[in-house]
C-alpha cells in the first residue's frame, strides 16, 4: 500500500479534501491488504514510479502498484486516465521513460510483448484478435504449434486445449471456425490463447465493454476458477460496479498517475467515483422533458428481409414524439444497423414510414433527407467521413446543395459553415484545412455530429452517438442531444452503452433477432433486465 | 441430403458419369468418355490445375495474384530455353525458377513496397509478355528452328508410361494385360464409361503430369497439416493476429508468392515441354487467368481446384479429340438440369426449379436443333459454368479474409 502515498506525494495530485480519502491512503499496509490473499510469496507484479510519455502528452506519470499473486486486481480510471497505456507497458508494446517493472520479485524489461509472454503474462485485447475462417484450436495454437518435424500435432493441441478450457470452466469446439461463435465464446478463445502460452498473470482490457450482464457473470465466474487456481488477473475498467463486485484490490488511476489502491469492502460506489474523477463524475441523467403529442416519427411494420434467411429486422414499429428520446437496446448485430439503413432509405423494406406525418415509405434517401431525417452513422470513420479530405469538405457532404450554385461549390461559405461547427461543437482543430484524419476520435465525433445538428433535422437518427470518444466529448455530444431534443428534436439512440441508453431516453426498446422484444421506461429498467431481453433469455409482450 | 464429404464425393462423381453413360448409349456418341478424350483432358487440366494452386497459395497468403499469367510466360520461356538447352528434366526446373523470379517480383513490390496487387500483377503480365520475346530476339533468333516467336524445337521429352495390368504398362519386359482398355471396349453401361475415364487417366502419362497431379495433395498436407501451412493461412486471414503471436507475416507472404510463381512456371513448363516440344509465344493462352476461375471455383481449397482444373479440361479436351461430340454435350446438361429440377422440386425451391427447367428446355432445344457448334460457343463453355457455380454458391464461398489487403507491420486495425 505504499504505492498510494508515493503517487500523491511525488505526483502532487491535488485529492479532494475529503476524510474518508485520506482515511485509506495513510492506512498501514496490513490494514489495507484484509482480504488480499497475500501469501507471503513475491507479488505477481510490481509497478515503481513508471513513468511514460507520447509527444505532447504525459500518458502516464510515476506509477506504482503491487499485484499480489493469485487476486483480481482491478484498474479503474477515466477513459483518457492512463489505463491502457500502463497495460501496455506492462505487456512490452512499449517502454516506460523511467521506473522499473518486477515480476515475482525479479526486475525484469519487457523489449517486445514476447518477452512479457515469456515471463508468464499474457494480454486480452479489448478488439479480439483472432482469424475468422481458422478453426478456434488453429487460432489458439498459432505461433506456438505442438508439431513433430513441422507437421502439427492437432491431437495433443485439442487435448491441451480442452484441460484448459476445464480449468477454466467452459465447454468448447476447438473444431468449429471462429466465425461461428458469439462475442462471449471468441472471448473465452482469447483468453485460453493466453493460457495455453503459459501465462500466469492475466491482462484484460476493458473485457466487458463488448458482454451483456449475463455474459459478464459468466466472465467473472471463469476469472474466479482462475484465481483459485493460481492465475493473477489485472482488469482495466470503468464500470464501477463489477469492480466492486469481483476484485480483491482496485487501484484507481486518474489523470495518468495512481491515486490509491483500496479493496472494495473499504468503499462504495460513490466513494470510488469520486476517487476516480477528482470530482462529481459527469452522467447522463435523466431529466424530465416535454414530450409532446406531435409525432415527427412514425413506423409501422417495418422488415428488412434477405431471401432464404431470417428477416434482419421483423415487423417492427414505433412512433417517435417532438421532443422525445427512443433508446434502442441490443447486441450489436440484432438489427439496429439494418433497421437505421432501413429507415434513411439505404436498405429496401416493407411497411410504412413517415416523417412529420409525410409518408416516405418509398422515398429515396435524398427526399428522406430533405424530409428531415439525419444520422449520425455506426462507424464515423467509415460511414461518415472522408478521412483523407479536409474538415471543411466533410462539412460540406450531405448539404452540397445548399452550398452549391450553377454546380460551382460556394467554398467561402462551405468554410465559414464548417468554422461555425468546429466552434459551437468544440472540435480542437487548429483549422478548418487539416484532413479528418488527423482528429482524434472524439473530435471526429464531435465533427460529425454538429454537422448533423447544423442540418437542423427533424428526426434525428444516433448510433453510438459517443462511442470511443472521451469523457469530456461524451458529455458534450450528450448535452448537444439533450438540446436538440428540447427544442423538439425526435431522436432515435442506439447505443451499446447501457448507462447512456438509460440516462438519454425517455423510452427503450430492446432488439433482438430483429425484432423488438421489450419496451421499457428507463426508470423501470435496469441493465439486468434489458440484459435479459438482449439475450433473448426474457421475452415480454409489448 | 445429409451426406458425408467422402460420401458426396462419390456422388458428385457417379451421377454424371452414369448421366455421360445414358447419354452415350442414347445418341451412340462414344467419344465422351472414351480413354483418348479423357488423356486429353487431363494433359489439358494440368496446366490450369497448377495455374489455380498459383492463385491458392497467393491468396491464402493474402495476396492477390492476377500476374499466374505472367508467370506462367516466364516458365514457358525459361522452359523451354533450358529444355532446349539441358534437356526435359533441367527444362522443368527452369521453368519453376522462372515463374518464381515473376513470384519474387510480385512479392517485393506488393509485400515490400505495398504496391497495389492487382496493378502489380497486371505489370507483371506485360512485363513477361514483352520481357520474353526481347530475351527470344538474344536467344534464339539465327538458331535453326528458332525465332523471336519461338524456340528452336527439342530433341527429347519427358518419358511416358502405363499403369501396369490396369493400362497394360510393362514390368521388368513383361507386357501385362490391359484390363481398363478391355472394359472399355465392351460398351457397357457405366462400367465401360468407369473404364475409360480410369484408362484415360492411367495410360500414356507423362512423369511431368504426374508431379504436376501431386501438387494437389502436396498442397492440402502442406496448407492444412503443417506449422508453416498453418502460418501462412493466418497471414491471408488475419495478419495483425498471427503478428502478435510472433508469426513473421511478411516472410510467409514472401514464400506464399515464391510457391505460386513456382506452379504457375511449372504450369508453364508442362506446355513447353510436355504438351509440345517446342517454347512458342502465346503458348499460354490465358490459362493463368481460367485458373484464377478455377480457384474461386473450387473455394480456395485443393480439391475444389482440382474440380474447376478438370472440367475447364475436360471441355478443351472434348474439343481437341472429339469435336463431333459437343452438341451430344448439350444432352447432358439438359439431363443434369432435369435431376436439378426433380431435387429442387423436392426441395420445394421456386426460384432454382424455374432456373434449372430454363436450363434444361434450352439445352434440350440446342441439342435437337444445333448440329455444328461454333467453336468460340463451346470455349466458353467452362467460363459459363464457372459463372454459373459463382452466381449460385457465393454466398457458400469462403475466400481468405484478408487476401487483397496489403499489410504493414506493427499497423493495428
Amino acid at each position: 500500500m505504499r504505492c498510494g502515498c508515493v503517487a500523491l506525494c511525488r505526483g502532487g495530485v491535488t485529492v479532494p479534501q475529503r476524510g474518508w480519502v485520506w482515511q485509506y491512503l495513510s492506512m498501514p499496509d496490513s490494514a489495507a491488504n484484509g482480504s488480499a490473499s497475500a501469501n507471503g510469496t513475491a507479488p505477481a507484479v510490481e509497478l515503481h514510479n513508471i513513468s511514460k510519455g507520447f509527444p505532447g502528452v504525459v500518458a502516464n506519470r510515476d506509477i506504482s502498484m503491487t499485484v499480489e499473486r493469485g487476486t483480481i486486481h482491478a484498474i479503474v480510471g477515466e477513459n483518457g486516465a492512463g489505463k491502457s497505456t500502463l497495460m501496455k507497458t506492462l505487456y512490452g508494446l512499449h517502454q516506460p521513460d523511467s521506473g522499473t517493472i518486477a515480476v515475482n520479485g525479479t526486475e525484469v524489461e519487457f523489449g517486445s510483448p514476447s518477452d512479457a509472454i515469456d515471463s508468464g503474462i499474457g494480454m486480452v485485447h479489448q478488439h479480439f484478435m483472432l482469424a475468422d475462417n481458422l478453426t478456434v484450436l488453429e487460432n489458439i495454437i498459432l505461433g506456438a504449434e505442438p508439431a513433430t518435424g513441422g507437421v502439427i500435432d492437432s491431437r495433443e493441441a485439442a487435448r491441451q486445449i480442452t484441460e484448459l478450457a476445464r480449468s477454466l470452466g467452459v465447454e468448447i469446439d476447438v473444431n468449429s471456425p471462429v466465425a461461428e461463435l458469439g462475442v462471449g465464446q471468441r472471448q473465452r478463445v482469447e483468453i485460453l490463447k493466453v493460457l495455453y502460452r503459459g501465462a500466469k498473470t492475466l491482462i484484460l482490457d476493458e473485457p466487458t465493454a463488448v458482454l451483456v450482464p449475463q455474459e459478464v457473470d459468466e466472465l467473472f465466474e471463469n476469472l474466479r476458477r482462475l484465481v483459485d487456481a493460481g492465475t493473477t488477473v489485472l482488469f482495466i475498467s470503468h464500470k464501477l460496479d463489477e469492480v466492486l463486485a469481483v476484485s480483491n484490490r482496485i487501484t484507481v488511476i486518474r489523470q495518468g498517475t495512481t491515486v490509491g489502491t483500496v479493496t472494495p469492502a473499504e468503499v462504495t460506489r460513490r466513494q470510488l467515483a469520486e476517487m476516480m474523477v477528482g470530482s462529481d463524475l459527469p452522467q447522463p441523467e435523466p431529466r424530465t422533458s416535454e414530450v409532446s403529442d406531435r409525432v415527427r416519427l412514425e413506423v409501422k411494420n417495418l422488415s428488412v428481409s434477405r431471401p432464404g434467411r431470417r428477416d434482419l429486422v421483423h415487423d417492427v414499429s414505433f412512433a417517435i414524439h417532438s421532443g422525445e428520446i427512443l433508446g434502442v437496446a441490443g447486441v450489436e448485430g440484432n438489427g439496429q444497423f439494418e433497421l437505421c439503413s432501413a429507415l434513411l432509405g439505404r436498405e429496401h423494406s416493407n411497411g410504412t414510414v413517415a416523417i412529420d406525418g409525410k409518408d416516405v415509405s418509398h422515398a429515396s434517401v435524398r427526399d428522406r433527407k430533405n424530409a428531415g431525417i439525419a444520422y449520425v452513422p455506426f462507424d464515423r470513420q467509415r460511414e461518415g467521413l472522408m478521412l483523407t479530405s479536409s474538415l471543411w469538405e466533410n462539412n460540406l457532404l450531405g448539404q452540397e446543395e445548399k452550398f452549391t450554385k450553377y454546380g460551382f461549390v460556394n467554398v467561402a461559405a462551405a468554410r465559414a459553415a464548417c468554422r461555425e461547427v468546429i466552434s459551437r461543437f468544440g472540435v480542437l482543430t487548429p483549422n478548418e484545412d487539416v484532413p479528418a484524419f488527423a482528429l482524434s476520435g472524439g473530435n471526429q465525433q464531435k465533427l460529425v455530429v454538429g454537422r448533423t445538428m447544423s442540418m437542423n433535422p427533424a428526426v434525428l437518427l444516433a448510433a453510438h452517438p459517443t462511442r470511443g470518444i472521451d469523457v469530456g466529448a461524451q458529455a458534450a455530444v450528450w448535452e448537444e442531444i439533450r438540446t436538440a431534443r428540447d427544442a423538439g428534436l425526435a431522436v432515435l439512440l442506439v447505443s451499446a452503452d447501457l448507462e447512456e441508453l438509460l440516462g438519454l431516453s425517455d423510452r427503450v426498446i430492446v432488439m433482438f433477432e430483429g425484432s423488438v422484444v421489450a419496451e421499457l421506461s428507463p426508470r423501470d429498467a435496469t441493465p439486468e433486465l434489458l440484459g435479459s431481453y438482449m439475450t433473448g433469455a426474457k421475452v415480454a409482450a409489448r | 441430403m445429409k451426406l458425408t464429404g467422402r460420401a458426396r464425393l462419390m456422388v458428385l462423381f457417379a451421377v454424371p458419369v452414369a448421366l455421360m453413360s445414358v447419354v452415350r448409349l442414347w445418341s451412340g456418341e462414344d467419344a465422351l468418355t472414351s480413354s483418348d478424350t479423357i488423356g486429353a483432358s487431363l494433359r489439358l487440366s494440368v496446366p490450369i490445375l497448377l495455374a489455380g494452386m498459383a492463385g491458392l497459395w497467393a491468396e491464402r497468403c493474402g495476396v492477390l495474384n492476377i500476374g499466374i499469367e505472367g508467370m506462367m510466360i516466364f516458365g514457358t520461356w525459361f522452359g523451354g530455353w533450358g529444355a532446349w538447352q539441358f534437356g526435359p528434366w533441367v527444362g522443368l526446373a527452369f521453368a519453376v525458377v522462372g515463374g518464381m523470379l515473376g513470384g519474387l517480383i510480385h512479392a517485393v513490390a506488393t509485400v515490400r513496397f505495398n504496391v497495389d496487387q492487382i496493378i502489380s500483377g497486371v505489370v507483371l503480365n506485360l512485363l513477361a509478355f514483352f520481357g520474353v520475346r526481347y530475351m527470344s530476339d538474344l536467344a534464339f533468333v539465327g538458331q535453326p528452328g528458332g525465332g523471336v516467336s519461338q524456340s528452336p524445337p527439342q530433341t527429347s521429352a519427358i518419358p511416358r508410361f502405363d499403369i501396369p495390368v490396369l493400362s497394360g504398362g510393362e514390368v521388368f519386359g513383361w507386357k501385362s494385360p490391359n484390363i481398363l482398355l478391355n472394359l472399355e471396349e465392351r460398351g457397357w453401361f457405366f462400367l465401360s464409361d468407369l473404364a475409360g475415364i480410369l484408362h484415360g487417366l492411367t495410360h500414356n502419362l507423362s512423369w511431368g503430369t504426374v508431379i504436376g497431379v501431386a501438387a494437389v495433395p502436396a498442397t492440402f498436407w502442406i496448407l492444412w497439416r503443417t506449422r508453416i501451412g498453418l502460418r501462412l493461412r493466418s497471414s491471408g486471414e488475419s495478419p495483425v493476429a498471427a503478428e502478435t503471436l510472433g508469426v513473421n507475416v511478411i516472410r510467409l507472404r514472401y514464400l506464399g508468392l515464391l510457391v505460386s510463381g513456382g506452379l504457375a512456371g511449372y504450369a508453364g513448363g508442362i506446355l513447353a515441354i510436355v504438351a509440345s516440344s517446342y517454347y512458342r509465344q502465346g503458348q499460354t493462352a490465358g490459362r493463368g487467368y481460367i485458373g484464377l476461375a478455377t480457384m474461386i471455383f473450387g473455394n480456395w481449397r485443393p480439391v475444389g481446384v482440382l474440380g474447376g482444373a478438370s472440367l475447364f479440361g475436360y471441355a478443351e479436351g472434348v474439343k481437341l479429340v472429339a469435336n463431333d461430340a459437343i452438341s451430344t454435350l448439350f444432352l447432358f446438361v439438359a439431363l443434369a438440369a432435369v435431376l436439378l429440377v426433380v431435387a429442387a422440386v423436392v426441395n420445394r425451391n421456386t426460384t432454382r426449379g424455374i432456373v434449372t427447367t430454363f436450363v434444361a428446355v434450352v439445352a434440350a432445344y440446342a441439342y435437337l436443333a444445333i448440329d455444328d457448334v461454333p467453336e468460340s460457343l463451346t470455349q466458353s463453355l467452362p467460363y459459363f459454368a464457372t459463372l454459373v457455380v459463382l452466381a449460385t454458391a457465393s454466398q457458400r464461398l469462403r475466400p481468405p479474409a484478408m487476401a487483397g489487403i496489403p499489410y504493414r507491420r506493427g499497423e493495428s486495425h
